[in-house]
């Protein structure tokens, strides 16, 4: 699977998750997503992080009632706890610690921790099933270099850490103590000498085997003016977007105006850059299923959200039970779905 | 296919030049073999040969390089990747990616070759390199032949029309080395490709070679047919020293050469009516056990690399272990010393002056700053221990950590490797100079034990032969040397004795004639041209030619 | 006057680039700050996201911009090694409470091999550690700003301290600089990870003191024991390791003497002449 696939789709149910804070929807939620990692990831250094995703999911949860209990502002409702009132000193106006716990209060911290937590837990599954090995080979032509380097620190990780192991125990051959300023300075600087020792080795291999090459040169004033261009309206359209008072042109339009202007001239410099590549993950069938589930899961919530907000916000006040809307359950069904579609016959 | 025209190169600082008016050629399908001692600039004619000097290492190149026609002053080394390819010394520390197929395909990539090329032309390396049983392998995974051949197949699909490689067979044992030396004879011969290689052990690559360029200390270089260069190099295979003591006519290279000429000096070396050689290599009498270990088993996790070896060390004797790659070698080592892992048995070390029937002590129950007065090791990669930024400051840093009187490892360096500069950082050291350093700071605390992973990685032949002579000083002063080697020459030169390891065990054990003589891998050159008479080193020979007179 | 200085320099263009890029930065860290009712964000889970995307952009934008002319090969691989001694670092320092040691790489990176590469190497070894932890989220790229920034002032402290006083320097700026890092890391997800309804938390529309007090209390709360943390094992690990990292350092740096972009380049920079860079490639035998 292209790992782009699997980040479209998790990004896709991370956005669906936004847009509810019905408990029922973001467990089912949650639950697909798990169900997918279980049934697609294989057995990787990063697929094996995922489980404290899900702690961290739990953590959230867990610190946003500890702050409801103990700073939150008590709403009325049922009292679930009395707890006493602390008044602060005057340095913090306005903070009082404790005060009576109402169910509407504690189930208003917990929504909101739920949806972050199932927010967090797609990005977990996304960060699992897609091999970021893989994922650095899809970066555009434009970010060849960086992209480099950065394929480089990845494939040297596991190298430099037995490195670390290789000259701690060097180190006790000198009769160096294992503790102590001494040996940290003995350890690191023979460590960070090999890496900086090896990436000249390392820069002389890439340039006789035509590395640069594939660089001919700066591309000019054109690529220079959309990437000025690009983050002169980043910043004003972030601006714009925080702004309430500027005029709505300035939010949203320019941030696409500065997003096709950035395109663009990452395109164009990419041009310049004439390399090819080996066997490149391709895109097939299977990614567009992938990807188009995650996408019409957030689309579906996204159009709910703007249709019936209510079904998707449960009221707390009065308190009902929150419901599950036909469309959220076709949402979290799509979600599901690539633990059983998708596949691909042969895996490469 | 290159031609050096009067080139001499100065690195930036360097008041001499490295290389002083070098002119040479290198003919299209030839393999083509740099030899000199340590700093007499191979790596720098190498580095010439491919545009990394002086483009990428800096300093001044006079006279012109050309490669296919190519001068190297206006070519960039990546405007020459499709013509010459080079493999460094150490090949993992060229590697881009991470895995066998991507890393042969990564050179393609950047000259922008289409994908059905890169598709077929990987596919084609893979058989003439063997390698496609690795595909997919992770090439941290991999053994040192199988990186090298990686190596060589990376540019290789590039289809460079000169093949430069570094040292290639240096930190390879036997097997791999003739693996790596079989794939490139086989580009030479079946594709017409030429070769430029360095090498340290001559005695590997001699034979293969068409072409010669000998460079002396002083960066002058000659070149020529190796049997006419051999006859006067200062660094030659003790094959072609033993053919130079006979005066053997044409000067054989193979082993099969010079046994066909060996008749008559076999005849006047046979044993006279005072008895055969049998005893020992050195005229050293190994004294009462040192080291006594028990059962000795290493695990890393799911590998048994160690099996139940029991071993004995003695005072004044120098043993070597042998063995292939992943033998269990190293892990042996690390587990006498006490700071490696050891999943069983025990290890006993007697301390000087102790009274002959007190038990030893275990070094790994001791401070490591008590150990290393026992018991010291040398890793395989010496860099490790070294962390200051001058050898001055290693060698104060070293009296103080073995308690030492001040100079005294400063005493021993100079008497190891005379003329290095105490300003010097550790890591511009030639692989030798490391070495030296290494063995002077745990020398320093005068350890009883000495143990070696794989010295003479790297070393040339006068660097081999005063370590073999500090060995033998070791020895004399009732020390126990333990090395582990996969150069027979050098094994022959100074070990009393020989402990073969296969898979974790000990599969022979004895004296170093008896072992070395009767086996076909561990066989030093002159046993077997000279077999059946029991003769290992040239040293051997002179000897014995000289005693009837 | 420009400076010119560093395996990864910095032409007038990238310079207005980063100048842009920051500014976009600025906002998204302190959006709490910055929201005003109305807004289309005004919802407090949508920002970080929003801006996080933006974010990606800028970053992505800013690299395509300091790659653009070539990087020379030299600065490449030395990135990418220290960027993997950092990643090395990372997931060790974040099992133990408020030890950090990532900075000291990127903080003494930057200050041997200039701003541009400080800026690169901020980005590219947070981008490793997230790839090779699986750690890749919404806070992925703030992250990334914020290491480069560090790294980019490292490059720009002043040149001409030497010794004892340059570690010093280095020092105070890691600390400084590593407490700054968890407070805008705080800022940016400070609304996120509280949600409203509490006394401490973010109204959006509120004067800008009243949110700042309240942020500061927080802050105080929650992380200011992991943020002292941050910046003690950044200064001592510059105080102890300061010296000879900087002159592992700075001997490669001498022996990688940075030199020419490729040959086709524009001279769109005069300053970029093979000879005015061997001045910065101090002389010593390979």
């Amino acid at each position: 699977m292209h790992p782009l696939a699997w980040w479209v789709w998790a990004l896709g149910l991370g956005v669906a998750a936004t847009r509810t804070t019905n408990p029922a929807v973001l467990g089912l939620l949650v639950a697909s997503v798990v169900l997918v990692v279980m049934a697609r990831r294989a057995d990787t250094p990063w697929a094996r992080a995922f489980p404290a995703y899900l702690v961290l999911g739990a953590c959230i949860v867990v610190v946003r009632v500890v702050f409801y209990v103990v700073v939150g502002i008590k709403t009325p409702g049922t009292v679930l706890i009395d707890l006493p009132r602390v008044a602060l000193p005057g340095w913090a106006v306005g903070v009082e610690l404790l005060g009576p716990v109402t169910l509407t209060g504690l189930l208003v911290a917990v929504y909101g921790g739920l949806r972050l937590a199932a927010l967090v837990i797609c990005f977990g599954a996304a960060n699992a099933l897609a091999n970021p090995r893989r994922a650095l080979r899809s970066l555009p032509a434009s970010l060849h270099q960086i992209g480099t380097a950065v394929v480089i620190a990845v494939s040297v990780t596991p190298q430099l850490v037995s490195s670390v192991a290789d000259v701690r125990r060097a180190q006790r051959l000198r009769g160096q103590d294992a503790r102590g300023v001494g040996a940290l300075v003995a350890c690191a600087v023979p460590v960070l000498q090999d890496a900086l020792d090896r990436s000249l080795d390392l820069a002389a291999s890439m340039d006789s085997r035509g590395y640069a090459r594939a660089v001919p040169g700066s591309s000019g004033r054109q690529v220079g003016g959309l990437l000025l261009l690009a983050l002169l309206a980043a910043a004003l359209g972030t601006y714009g977007l925080l702004d309430g008072t500027s005029p709505p042109w300035m939010g949203v339009p320019v941030l696409l105006v500065g997003g096709v202007a950035a395109v663009l001239g990452s395109v164009l410099a990419g041009r310049q850059v004439t390399r090819t590549r080996y066997r490149p993950d391709p895109w097939g069938g299977p990614e567009n299923l992938v990807a188009a589930c995650g996408v019409s899961a957030a689309l579906l919530l996204v159009v709910a959200t703007a249709t019936d907000p209510a079904a998707l916000d449960p009221s707390l006040s009065p308190l009902s039970w929150p419901s599950l809307p036909p469309v959220a359950l076709v949402s979290v069904l799509l979600a599901a779905a690539p633990a059983v579609i998708g596949l691909r016959r042969s895996p490469r | 296919m290159i031609r050096f025209e009067h080139v001499s190169v100065t690195y930036p600082g360097a008041i001499d030049p490295t290389l002083r008016d070098v002119s040479v050629v290198v003919p299209e399908g030839e393999m083509c073999l740099v030899v000199g001692p340590t700093g007499a600039g191979k790596s720098t004619l190498l580095r010439a040969s491919c545009g990394l000097v002086p483009h990428f290492t800096g300093g001044h190149l006079e006279g012109r390089v050309l490669v296919d026609g190519r001068d190297t002053r206006t070519h960039q080394p990546r405007d020459l990747a499709d013509v010459v390819g080079v493999v460094a010394q150490d090949p993992s520390s060229g590697f881009v990616t991470d895995t066998v197929e991507e890393e042969l395909a990564y050179g393609m990539e950047q000259l922008g070759l289409p994908p059905a090329v890169m598709r077929k032309r990987v596919e084609e390396v893979m058989d003439l390199l063997r390698l496609a049983s690795l595909r997919g392998r992770p090439l941290a995974d991999l053994s040192g032949g199988e990186q090298q051949r990686v190596a060589i197949g990376a540019v290789m699909t590039s289809h460079p029309r000169v093949l430069v490689l570094d040292e290639p067979t240096s930190a390879l044992d036997p097997a791999a080395a003739e693996d790596v030396l079989a794939a490139l004879t086989r580009l030479v011969h079946d594709l017409g490709m030429t070769v430029l290689l360095s090498e340290h052990r001559l005695e590997r690559v001699v034979q293969y070679t068409d072409r010669i360029i000998s460079l002396s200390p002083g960066g002058t270089a000659t070149q020529g047919a190796p049997e006419s260069v051999l006859r006067a190099s200062v660094v030659a295979p003790p094959i072609v020293e033993l053919g130079r003591l006979a005066g053997w006519e044409p000067l054989p290279l193979s082993v099969r050469d010079a046994r066909r000429q060996a008749a008559p000096l076999r005849a006047l070396l046979q044993p006279g009516p005072r008895g055969g050689l049998t005893g020992s290599v050195s005229a050293r009498e190994a004294g009462a056990p040192v080291l006594v270990a028990r059962d000795v088993h290493v695990r890393h996790g799911q590998v048994h690399a160690v099996r139940g070896v029991d071993l004995r060390l003695r005072a004044g004797e120098v043993t070597a272990v042998m063995g292939r790659n992943g033998a269990g070698k190293s892990s042996l080592l690390w587990a006498l010393q006490g700071a490696g892992p050891r999943s069983r048995g025990s290890v006993l070390v007697h301390a000087p002056g102790a009274r002959p029937t007190a038990r030893g002590q275990e070094p790994a129950q001791l401070s490591p700053a008590n150990t290393r007065r026992l018991i010291a090791l040398v890793p395989q990669n010496p860099t490790d221990l070294l962390y200051l930024d001058t050898v001055a400051h290693e060698l104060e840093a070293s009296d103080r950590q073995s308690g030492a009187r001040t100079g005294t490892t400063a005493d021993l360096l100079t008497h190891l490797a005379p003329g290095i500069t105490p300003d010097a950082h550790p890591r511009d050291l030639s692989e030798g100079q490391r070495l030296a350093l290494v063995l002077a700071i745990q020398l320093s605390a005068d350890p009883r034990v000495l143990l070696l992973d794989e010295p003479t990685r790297g070393l040339d032949y006068a660097t081999k032969q005063r370590l073999a002579a500090a060995l033998a000083e070791h020895a004399g002063a009732g020390g126990a040397t333990l090395l582990s080697s996969h150069d027979v020459e050098f094994v022959a030169e100074c070990a009393d004795r020989v402990v073969v390891l296969a898979d974790g065990e000990v599969v022979a054990d004895g004296a170093a004639r008896e072992i070395l003589v009767a086996s076909p891998t561990f066989a030093p050159q002159v046993a077997k041209i000279l077999h059946p008479l029991g003769l290992l080193t040239l040293t051997e020979v002179r000897h014995t030619l000289g005693a009837p007179a | 006057m420009r400076r010119q200085h560093g395996a990864l320099p910095l032409g007038r263009r990238t310079v207005l680039a980063l100048v842009l890029a920051s500014l976009a930065g600025l906002l998204a860290f302190g959006w709490p700050l910055v929201l005003s009712p109305g807004s289309g964000l005004e919802h407090g889970t949508d920002a970080p996201l929003v801006l996080a995307a933006v974010l990606v952009a800028v970053i992505a934008v800013v690299m395509v911009a300091l790659g653009d002319g070539g990087i020379d090969v030299k600065a490449i691989a030395v990135l990418g090694l220290l960027s993997a001694v950092g990643a090395v670092l990372r997931p060790l320092s974040a099992g133990t409470a408020g030890i950090e040691t990532v900075f000291v790489v990127i903080i003494l990176g930057g200050r041997v091999f200039g701003p541009g590469f400080g800026f690169a190497l901020g980005s590219t070894t947070i981008f490793a550690s997230a790839l090779i932890t699986g750690g890749v989220g919404p806070w992925m790229p703030f992250q990334m700003l914020a290491a480069s920034w560090l790294g980019l002032g490292a490059g720009l402290l002043p040149r001409r301290v030497r010794g004892r006083r340059e570690i010093l320097l280095l020092a105070a700026y890691g600390a400084v600089g590593a407490f700054a890092f968890g407070w805008s890391m705080n800022l940016s997800f400070w609304p996120f990870q509280i949600g409203s309804g509490t006394s401490l938390s973010f109204v959006a529309g509120d004067p800008v003191v009243d949110n700042l007090r309240r942020f500061v209390l927080y802050s105080a709360a929650t992380s200011l024991g992991w943020d002292l943390g941050r910046a003690v094992t950044t200064c001592l690990g510059l105080a102890v390791l300061g010296r000879p990292l900087l002159a592992a350092l700075r001997r490669t740096a001498a022996r990688a003497s940075f030199g020419p972009l490729p040959p086709s380049r524009e001279p769109d920079d005069p300053d970029g002449s093979d000879a005015t860079r061997r001045v910065h490639a101090p002389t010593s035998p390979a």
